[in-house]
């Protein structure tokens, strides 16, 4: 057993998590109805996770000698970079509930364990190589985020919103474990670089029934992907879930799951099928099949997100476009595009949790997530107005702003790509862009030149809320300017794939 | 081969049990009934494992299905208000186009399953050797970190199923919390 101690070095991020959450428990237990107990639970929390992305630093590479885990759990770059990404977007999530009225004090323990939970399951999910370790991941994400929905019982959104969630998530998770089985029936393996191996040496032969069985093992294991980012046609929980859960926990779900989502689709796509043999003719035409899904989803999320009164449903239809722009680049699967999205994501966590903040600060203030709200922003609370402005701008990826410049990668790596199909999904990117500038707009508008009706005072921002507005403002400025080393480390990352 | 055709039969007899049970559930006006006639779905594919020489997974599928998850969902629906009106426990809606995207998936899984494994007749040894314990060897070799992520996952849902359930309960014996939302 020479190498066990490497082979725990692999899982060391999730050893610290889980560390993390036992501690937290009893210190919820233990501090019991002290007032001081959430914050220390929320202390706890985040040093949990800055700890777990600490020990990413001490996961051996791929090279570094064979790990017992290895043939569940990829130790790549593209892993590690997206483990990183989620601990932050759940590190956000526990400072956001802890400053929201909407996660009732005596609560607050078990909100930061069960994100505590979801962070581990995004990391397994994003890391995992082998089907039934990305299964695992999956539920692991969507269970606690079934429970998070439903957190504000009495709540009658709250709830319906969790049912929903449940329900669409258990379909969907039916319809890939389906897939699964018939993957595994065709193959004799779970493990997705074996699968891969398999799919080429099919394709290679000629075409016989289980070429049909593949493609609907495929079709069916992208259901379970389209749910966890919401892409069309699995999106249809997403506006109710979004405005029904706890803001806090909203603006971690438009962000985290769909980063570990989209991190488990890439791999999977490129690992069991690869970029080659995807675009080869006959072969099947996932990428054409990805780059529909892109179009429609992008399109359904922006024209939906055009009339919405509430703001929180109208950033979740923005989300689901945000969805459909990375896709775009995930049906190219080059890796200009692979590297594009994982730019595009950490752009995204900054903006959208920062946009859900500015929805929080609102709500904690009116009470109300609608439009009319926002009335008069500018005057009534100029340091929100402005920073929701940022977010808002660089959502819709206007130059100076960070939004810009991963909306640039994306694009850029789909016309990279080359072929007409391509070219006309990148312009339906471009024109959903122009779409979506006017919802944004319009929210902006609302904040600047509409005047405040009676008896809405100014919106006092607590000093938290300041802070973690100019946390998530900040780089959103600085890295549409200067992205130079956060792009230096996705070229490292990306290029240590598999 | 006198074992075979027991076999065979016994597969249709156990394949029919499950399908007549699955229908039941979806098409039975009564949520109630519905639940008990999960009972057949759970016993006739356990005994499609156990033709399969999976015995542990039918095991399982007996102790966890029938003995766990099937009473769970008996106590909730018994539980439930009003229960006994069929048309309010289990309404049937979109007739139309629900039997016409079943049928759709139906004959797209029956063709590809027919296409691409083909028409085989599994027919197992007459003293298969137990599965038990390579199951428990791979679980602590190869698949040891899924079942350690597993236990961690049972602890988030343990925690979620009581925080979501203590309010209701607290409230039911007699509303003590304050601040609690009406419904």
């Amino acid at each position: 057993m020479t190498n066990m101690g490497a082979s725990l070095f692999a899982i060391l991020p999730e050893l610290v998590l889980t560390g993390a959450i036992l501690v937290v428990i009893l210190a919820d237990l233990l501090l019991k109805a002290r007032p001081g107990r959430p914050t220390a639970v929320a202390v706890l929390s985040c040093l949990g996770l800055v700890g777990s992305v600490a020990a990413i630093a001490a996961v051996p590479g791929p090279g570094a000698g064979t790990s017992a885990f290895g043939v569940m759990i990829a130790t790549d770059g593209f892993a590690l970079f997206f483990k990183g990404l989620v601990y932050f977007a759940a590190f956000f999530g526990v400072i956001l509930g802890l400053m929201s009225s909407e996660i009732r004090r005596e609560q607050y323990g078990e909100y930061a364990i069960l994100l505590l939970c979801l962070a581990m399951g995004m990391g397994l999910l994003a890391a995992a190589r082998n089907l039934l370790m990305l299964y695992l991941g999956l539920e692991m994400v969507s269970l606690p985020s079934y429970i998070l929905t439903g957190f504000r019982r009495g709540d009658r959104r709250s709830s319906e919103a969790a049912v929903k969630y449940v329900i669409i998530g258990a379909a969907s998770s039916g319809l890939m474990l389906y897939g699964f089985s018939l993957l595994y029936g065709l193959f004799g393996t779970l493990d997705l670089t074996r699968i891969g191996m398999g799919i080429t040496r099919l394709l290679a032969g000629p075409p016989t029934g289980e070429h049909l069985a593949l493609a609907v093992a495929t079709l069916l294991s992208l259901a379970g992907f389209a749910y966890k980012i919401a892409a069309v046609p699995f999106h249809m929980w997403c506006p109710d879930v979004y405005e029904g859960a706890p803001t806090p926990f909203t603006a971690f779900l438009s962000v985290g799951p769909k980063a570990a989502g989209m991190a488990a689709l890439l791999r999977f796509f490129l690992t069991a099928f690869g970029a080659p043999v995807a675009g080869a003719v006959g072969g099947f035409p996932w990428q054409v099949l990805l780059g529909i899904l892109a179009m429609v989803t992008m399109t359904v999320g922006n024209f939906a997100a055009l009339n919405q009164e509430n703001v929180k449903r109208m950033l979740a239809y923005s989300s689901i476009a945000h969805a459909g722009y990375m896709m775009m680049a995930v049906a190219v699967g080059s890796g200009d595009a692979v590297r594009s999205v994982m730019l595009y994501l950490p752009i995204y966590l900054l903006m959208n949790t920062g946009a859900f903040l500015a929805v929080m600060a609102v709500r904690e203030r009116t009470g109300s997530e609608l439009l009319t709200a926002y009335r008069g922003l500018g005057s009534r609370s100029p340091y929100l107005a402005i920073t929701l402005t940022v977010f808002l701008f660089s959502l819709t990826g206007i130059p100076p702003f960070a939004g810009f410049i991963g909306k640039f990668y994306l694009f850029a790596a789909v016309l990279k790509a080359g072929s007409p199909f391509f070219n006309v999904v990148a312009v339906v990117g471009v024109l959903n862009s122009v779409i979506a500038l006017y919802y944004y707009a319009r929210l902006v508008r609302t904040a600047f030149f509409e005047k405040a009706g009676e008896g809405e005072g100014a919106v006092a921002l607590t000093e938290p809320s300041r802070v973690m507005l100019t946390v998530l403002a900040v780089p959103t400025l600085i890295l549409g300017i200067y992205w130079g080393p956060l792009a230096s480390l996705i070229e490292r990352s990306a290029g240590m794939m598999r | 081969m006198n074992g075979s055709i027991v076999q065979v039969v016994l597969f249709y007899l156990l394949a029919a049990l499950a399908l007549t049970g699955a229908c039941l559930v979806a098409f039975s006006r009564s949520i109630v009934h519905s639940a008990f006639a999960l009972l057949g779905t759970f016993v006739g594919v356990a005994g499609l494992y156990a033709l399969l020489a999976a015995d542990l997974v039918a095991i399982v599928q007996v102790m966890v299905y029938v003995g766990g998850v099937l009473i769970l969902i008996l106590f909730a629906v018994m539980l439930t208000a009003r229960v006994d009106e069929g048309k309010e426990s289990n309404p049937t809606v979109g007739k139309i186009p629900g039997l016409l995207a079943m049928l759709a998936m139906a004959g797209l899984l029956v063709v590809t399953a027919v296409k691409a494994f083909g028409p085989r007749t599994v027919i197992s040894e007459a003293n298969p050797p137990s599965t038990v314990s390579p199951i428990g060897n791979l679980l602590l070799s190869k698949y040891v970190l899924p079942f350690e992520a597993i236990s961690v996952l049972l602890l988030a849902v343990l925690l979620g199923a009581v925080t979501i359930a203590s309010g209701r309960m607290r409230k039911g014996a007699g509303g003590k919390q304050e601040g609690e939302a009406p419904r």
